[in-house]
């Protein structure tokens, strides 16, 4: 299905609004709006595709993606010391966190780790750097260290006799006893280094 | 009303106490350590005094979001996705693992990756709880279901949107 425009006043016809194609309606037929004639008509370049991608983009946050956004707000309110707010937000986070629902064990997380870095990160990284977006520059390049330093504890487990911190800046995970001055992700000093102890 | 006001770091604080000398309507001097919002104008005197740097100036309207590219942010997406489904996963694992070493590692991995989730959402437009996307998605989940329409009617009250 293709769209054809005029060149006059910009009036789309679209095949597949119409159901009929452009080249089978009559010589004499004029574009609606302006009464341009039909052999002006110009075909638009881009044929519009629905692939998997774009339909995925536009469809609705599910349960666990409200509760993140709902969640990362809450930090923005509290970075701007609005307590309430805050709070309100996390009330949202918890609420849908607890409605997200996801089967499966650690070979699943695997898979899409292994997804995650071999094309998910890459492909981003691309676009922002053709964009020049260097926040998204950041958080990729955090989120591509924290996942893989991720991936190497399910491979090889956690020692049972270790501390483990996580970094409360961008997720890094540190495994021993001595936490390094500051994260060596994103830099940040080590009391945001947070020990997540076992049990409970 | 004013621009302004003063916030103190506690961690940052060394006590040094200028900041009590210097305010004007003793905003600063409080039982709790952080200053008394409703009392402070917003003169600054604190945070020019305090010779730690612990006080900084926190507007009450912030600048709009800044703007982002559509297909950044559908890049920054599918790797959204992808960590919503881990951190899923991994609550599941630590709901349903009978292995303590198991449930651990799931909690570590769930952490981390909301906090990754976290600082993606602020790279894909929603830095700003003031935003206009922020707005949007609060009344959308307003229609979503109606069990937190109290908690997010006081949000739409509370935030002073700038868009």
């Amino acid at each position: 299905m293709k769209k054809y425009k005029c060149p006059i006043c910009g009036y789309i016809y679209d095949e597949e609004k119409e159901g009929i194609k452009f080249e089978d309606l009559p010589d004499d037929w004029k574009c609606p709006l302006c009464g341009a004639p039909k052999n002006i008509f110009k075909a638009e370049a881009i044929e519009i595709e629905i692939n998997e991608e774009n339909d995925k983009n536009l469809r609705e946050m599910n349960l666990g993606e409200i509760s993140a956004l709902c969640s990362s707000l809450a930090r923005g309110c509290e970075k701007q010391y609005l307590d309430e707010e805050a709070k309100l937000f996390m009330t949202l986070a918890n609420y849908y966190n607890n409605k997200a629902q996801e089967q499966g064990d650690f070979s699943t997380i695997i898979e899409k780790i292994n997804k995650d870095l071999n094309s998910n990160y890459k492909k981003a990284s691309e676009i922002a750097s053709e964009k020049k977006d260097r926040g998204a520059l950041r958080v990729i390049g955090w989120g591509e260290k924290v996942t893989m330093i991720l991936k190497s504890l399910i491979d090889n487990g956690i020692p049972t006799d270790k501390k483990v911190y996580v970094c409360d800046v961008c997720g890094f995970v540190y495994v021993g006893d001595e936490k390094p001055e500051i994260c060596p992700v994103c830099k940040v000093p080590n009391f945001k280094l947070l020990e997540v102890k076992r049990g409970a | 009303m004013s621009k302004e006001r003063a916030i103190r770091n506690l961690r940052l604080c060394s006590k040094d106490c200028l900041c009590l000398f210097v305010c004007p309507t003793g905003a600063t001097d409080t039982e709790t350590g952080q200053i008394d919002f409703d009392k402070c104008i917003g003169c600054g005197a604190c945070s020019k005094a305090c010779p730690a740097g612990a006080i900084s100036m926190v507007p009450y309207e912030y600048p709009k979001e800044q703007p982002k590219d559509d297909e950044v942010i559908e890049k920054l997406k599918f790797i959204i996705e992808s960590k919503v489904d881990q951190e899923q996963l991994a609550n599941y694992i630590i709901k349903n693992s009978n292995n303590e070493g198991e449930k651990f590692l799931a909690k570590i991995i769930s952490k981390a990756n909301r906090l990754i989730l976290e600082d993606l959402y602020r790279e894909s437009g929603y830095m700003l709880p003031q935003s206009k996307k922020t707005k949007e998605f609060l009344n959308q989940l307003l229609e979503k279901d109606t069990t937190n329409n109290e908690v997010i009617n006081k949000l739409l009250n509370l935030l002073n949107f700038n868009d």
